[in-house]
């Protein structure tokens, strides 16, 4: 991902620029093509308005011998992203902050004589905890009359995905990783409930606007099309805007999302083992963390309020979306919380499957918590302890895990229903397997429990 | 001479269409055809209620400042 000289993967369809790695630093290179959209963005003091809001991510101009090709007319520095999450991998209220931040940035920039040329969610990144745009390419001169371009990209990457998460399942959400583009609008209409027709900025930016969509399918723009003032594309933007505010999800009944009120811990053995894991973290402080099942995120909490920039992936969209809340309502800058199954990571998509990259490839973890997860992996899922921790070691340098033995309630819980095929899930047997890769720095019992938290440190060498 | 006199009137004839129906590229990724003249029609139509909101907006801020100035 950072060699040398190399493009990044998913910025080659845009013909105003790319994305670049060189000696470790990331660049974009801006084509002599957009040159006149650049300095609009600069001299209108757009670029200044946006990135003094926190909505744009900022740049530094470089060198321009950096430039990778003969066509370019900057090459700039944009400000690093400490981790690359996509859309299908955020809660319903990451998606909605930035359907939100999206239609903010067009006003603002129509205010500013520009107009965005896109409308990806897949410009959008979380950065010190908010929605920030990353693409300082997607800006084009506003050409007075003229519809917004990115109208339809905009309906089917937020929109779309949003109504469906909360007229029909959360879990929805995860289309957008079938279709690139976002969800086709067809497709939305007919999986949204009949009652959806009732609501105006439904009925009209998703069903109204699939059946023009069918209508006009490989037609070209009729030639009488009148032009759209300025003050019409406000008010398209304002009724997308009412739109998105109108739809709204509330996590209940979730597996996870109450999980610290089913736990069979203790209120002291919890304490215990968040002491640990900040004993842990303050021994080797790490520079990045990933909490795999971090639920809401109470241990990965500890990492990020030690300002290490921390991910806390969940499967369940409902804790996710917890975690979230609380990131926005106490304004954390360290914690990016995200949804995703482990066992089933977000793979490559897009062309050659490296246009959007696979979850683990995306981030640089130093320490991987590991919490009440084994048995999950080992017994829910048929895992055999080799494979995850083969799995570690490749994901790694450092880990927190914890053992959860057989005797526990809540493995128990997990064999009531099913055939005990699992002789090697012990202690033993677990340390062996993990010993293969990693030594054990320090092992403690947490009181009041039969479980044990591990502090390991990678002995051979994988992914880097 | 008669070549010169029908490439002046084509040209005209161009110009005279560009004005009246003006000419957008439109970006590096398709808006669809669809999506294109449905946010026209939509926009018309949303345009009026944004209008009273804005106008609304703007009686509201102007009566609730002459009532600051009164109090002040």
């Amino acid at each position: 991902m950072k060699g040398e000289n190399t493009a990044v993967s998913g910025s080659f369809r845009d013909p105003s620029g790319f994305l670049f790695w060189h000696e470790q630093r990331l660049y974009r290179q801006v084509n002599r093509d957009y040159s006149e959209h650049y300095d609009l963005l600069i001299a209108s003091r757009l670029y200044d308005k946006l990135v003094g809001a926190g909505q744009l991510i900022a740049h530094e101009e470089c060198d321009v011998r950096l430039a990778r090709t003969p066509d370019a007319y900057k090459v700039i520095r944009p400000e690093l992203v400490p981790f690359i999450s996509y859309p299908f991998e955020w809660c319903f209220s990451q998606l909605k902050d930035a359907a939100l931040l999206t239609l903010d940035i067009q006003r603002t920039a129509l205010e500013h004589g520009m107009s965005l040329k896109d409308a990806s969610a897949y410009n959008v990144q979380f950065v010190h905890g908010r929605p920030v745009l990353i693409d300082t390419l997607s800006f084009e001169k506003y050409p007075a009359g003229r519809p917004w371009v990115a109208y339809r990209q905009f309906c089917q990457h937020f929109l779309a995905p949003l109504a469906l998460m909360a007229h029909r399942d959360v879990r929805l959400n995860q289309m957008s990783r079938l279709f690139l583009d976002g969800i086709p609008l067809d497709l939305a209409s007919s999986l949204l409930p009949a009652g959806t027709r009732w609501r105006f900025s439904l009925l009209s930016h998703i069903h109204m606007h699939a059946r023009s969509q069918q209508r006009y399918a490989d037609k070209p723009v009729p030639g009488k099309t009148r032009p759209m003032s300025r003050f019409a594309l406000l008010a398209l933007l304002n009724s997308l805007e009412t739109a998105v505010r109108k739809l709204s999800w509330r996590p209940r009944g979730s597996e996870w999302a109450e999980y610290y009120e089913n736990t069979n811990y203790s209120d002291q053995a919890r304490d215990l083992k968040k002491k640990l894991v900040a004993d842990f973290l303050q021994q080797l402080n790490p520079g990045h963390v990933c909490d795999i099942g971090a639920n809401t995120g109470v241990f990965s909490r500890l990492a990020a309020e030690r300002g290490i920039p921390t991910v806390a992936l969940d499967i369940d969209a409902a804790a996710v979306e917890k975690n979230y809340l609380q990131v926005r309502r106490a304004d954390e800058k360290f914690m990016l919380p995200l949804v995703g199954d482990i066992t089933n990571p977000s793979p490559g998509i897009g062309w050659e499957n490296s246009e959007r990259l696979p979850l683990l490839q995306r981030f640089p973890v130093d320490m991987a918590l590991a919490l009440a997860l084994v048995h999950h992996l080992a017994i829910a899922n048929n895992l055999p302890l080799a494979k995850i921790a083969d799995f570690f070691s490749r994901s790694c340098r450092s880990l927190v895990i914890e053992f959860i033995p057989k005797s526990d309630s809540q493995v128990r819980r997990l064999l009531a229903t099913r055939e005990d095929i699992f002789p090697d899930y012990s202690v033993v047997g677990f340390e062996k397997e993990f010993q293969e890769h990693f030594t054990i720095e320090r092992r403690e019992a947490i009181a009041g429990t039969e479980r044990i938290l591990y502090l390991m440190r990678r002995r051979v060498h994988g992914r880097e | 001479m008669k070549q010169t006199k029908y490439a002046g009137r084509s040209i005209l004839l161009l110009a005279t269409l560009c004005l009246l129906f003006p000419f957008y590229s439109y970006g590096y990724i398709d808006p669809g055809t669809g999506s294109y003249v449905f946010q026209i029609l939509v926009a018309a139509l949303v345009a009026v209620s944004f209008a009273v909101k804005v106008y609304w907006l703007k009686i509201k801020g102007f009566i609730a400042g002459l009532f600051t100035k009164k109090g002040k």
